[in-house]
């Protein structure tokens, strides 16, 4: 079974410009996943006490962004506030940036068969800014993937997987029903 | 045990033992260098340790182009500059750094400033963000250590901004180490001990983090095994040579070891007890080692259980977590035989720490990004109570 399916994936990638179409692919999920984690911050800074607590220590104007290389895609926000606001593609001037090497860490973690914390370690993920700056965006990020993916891909991703109080899973459930106009209001 | 993915990079030349300084000529004409930087403190100068780096260019036609020797106890970025301009007005063309951690920081700075032609050293923090080849660089350490001699990493104060710039970069790793057992004889009881230890703690955090992989668990296993041989014996009899070159040695291979592998939660908490009270590096990282080991323990109880051969056990358990407690038990007992012979702080409270401090510890550590690396989470209720129990 394992032969027959090896043998299938060598036929595919054999294909003229498999290589071009899987790569455009990679990039449209990266793309999608980078938009809905961007609409993520924007929705759980302003319904999430914790994340409100979190950046309230941040400069105002502190910009961050998140994307792939070499290519992109990439997002960038910034902080005002208390809350966090999506500024747009690419990067604009960010004072901390998470990099990815490639598409294929990307997908890795975007899809969430890796931890952001096991990128790092597997040198998938560079790190451009101050390093501190880099640890409180760490800490920011992983109070939007609580309130982005279900549990069981949280699980996965945490080395201690939080547990939501009934409140927490309310707000969740909020952020989820926001999520897609968010999105949309994005692309629109 | 085979990690889902690693890397390693190590292009270092070692060359280690008797008169090893004697070939730094020979090596600067295999780099294509004529005219060296001396890079250094004022503290190994005194120690007439300058004087034995001299004699190697006595019988040769390389030069010393200039000493530099206010390298402060943390690189500033005000220094590194000074020591770029200085670089250039000299027309000298390598580096060579004497010293503990920040000699070789305040050189690779400096290196990093020269090279890309910019003063700014902001732009380059982080990971991975030197582009440009740097210039040739040999490393000296007069402390065993901090393993920088071998390391991609530099850490450089910026005074304007206030904070610790960190680079990490496999542009950074100096071309050539040169481990001479004369460079260390020196060094008094309590910093043979503490920088014993600091070594100690980098290999034992690569061998239990996250990034660990088989090559560096090798050098980080032979390096925790030198240190249980010698470091004893280094700090009771500095004049011990045999001792001394173990110890330097068993820093290289750590040093090897963790910047492959990196290290964890002992170093965030430790740099951040030297940023807010001062307490120096090897000694911080003696003493909260156990509580981390005890902390990570039931999540790696295998890994912590491993290194209890190296360590010295005799005694072999079947169940990892009781192998893991006689490993955590013979780095107190090493702990403890270095208080009788050096003085070496056993708690964070002898070490000039306050409870009032406790809190900005805490803090600060889990701004520190070491603890990425950490089998389990530093939150700031871990770093408080891990801190406590140090106290």
């Amino acid at each position: 079974m394992d032969i027959d399916i090896q043998k299938g994936m060598a036929l595919i990638r054999g294909i003229p410009f498999y290589p071009t179409v899987q790569s455009k692919a990679k990039y449209a999920l990266l793309d999608i996943s980078l938009s809905a984690l961007a609409a993520a911050f924007e929705e759980v800074a302003k319904r999430v006490p914790e994340f409100q607590a979190e950046i309230a220590n941040w400069n105002d104007g502190r910009r961050f962004a998140v994307g792939v290389l070499p290519k992109g895609p990439y997002i960038t926000l910034e902080k005002r506030g208390d809350m966090t606001h999506y500024l747009g593609k690419g990067l604009l001037s960010p004072d901390v940036t998470f990099l990815f090497k490639n598409l294929d860490s990307g997908v890795l973690v975007f899809t969430g068969l890796m931890s952001s914390h096991q990128a790092v370690a597997e040198c998938r993920v560079l790190v451009k800014g101050n390093i501190s700056y880099a640890m409180e965006l760490n800490r920011a990020l992983a109070i939007v993937q609580t309130y982005l993916f279900p549990g069981i891909i949280l699980k996965r991703i945490f080395k201690e997987p939080p547990k939501l109080s009934l409140g927490q899973l309310i707000t969740k459930g909020k952020v989820y029903v926001a999520l897609l106009p968010a999105l949309i209001r994005q692309m629109v | 045990m085979i990690p889902n993915y690693y890397q390693f990079y190590c292009p270092v030349k070692i060359l280690s033992g008797q008169k090893a300084m004697s070939n730094i000529p020979f090596e600067m004409e295999l780099l294509g260098c004529k005219k060296a930087m001396v890079v250094t403190d004022k503290g190994v100068v005194d120690a007439g340790l300058i004087d034995i780096v001299k004699t190697a260019f006595a019988d040769s036609d390389r030069e010393i182009g200039y000493i530099f020797d206010e390298v402060p106890q943390d690189s500033s970025n005000r220094i590194v500059n000074k020591l770029a301009k200085l670089f250039v007005k000299e027309k000298c063309d390598c580096f060579i750094a004497v010293g503990g951690g920040s000699s070789m920081d305040t050189a690779k700075g400096a290196n990093v400033v020269v090279s890309e032609g910019s003063d700014d050293l902001l732009k380059f923090q982080g990971v991975e963000n030197i582009i440009k080849d740097l210039k040739p660089m040999i490393a000296i350490p007069t402390t065993a250590g901090t393993g920088s001699e071998v390391t991609k990493a530099a850490v450089v104060y910026n005074e304007e901004e206030n904070v610790k710039m960190a680079f990490l970069s496999d542009k950074l790793y100096p071309d050539v180490a040169v481990i001479d057992p004369r460079m260390t004889l020196s060094l008094p009881p309590k910093m043979t001990a503490a920088t014993g230890m600091d070594a100690l703690t980098h290999a034992i955090e690569a061998y239990t983090c996250l990034q660990k992989n088989p090559i560096d668990d090798v050098f980080a296993k032979v390096a925790i095994d030198l240190i249980r041989r010698y470091l004893v014996r280094a700090t009771s009899n500095g004049k011990d040579k045999e001792a001394r070159i173990g110890m330097a040695n068993a820093a290289l291979l750590a040093g090897i070891a963790f910047s492959n592998s990196n290290v964890g939660m002992v170093h965030s908490l430790a740099h951040a007890s030297g940023s807010v009270c001062h307490v120096p590096h090897g000694v911080a990282n003696a003493i909260l080692l156990p509580w981390v080991l005890e902390y990570n323990l039931d999540k790696i109880p295998e890994y912590i259980a491993g290194i209890s051969g190296a360590l010295g056990s005799s005694v072999e358990y079947l169940e990892p977590r009781d192998q893991a407690q006689v490993t955590i038990s013979l780095v107190r007992n090493l702990l403890t035989r270095l208080n009788q012979v050096s003085g070496l702080p056993t708690r964070l409270s002898d070490a000039g720490v306050t409870e009032d401090d406790l809190p900005a510890i805490a803090q600060a550590a889990i701004n520190d990004g070491a603890h990425t690396y950490n089998p389990k989470d530093l939150t700031y209720e871990v770093a408080l109570e891990t801190l406590k129990k140090a106290f």
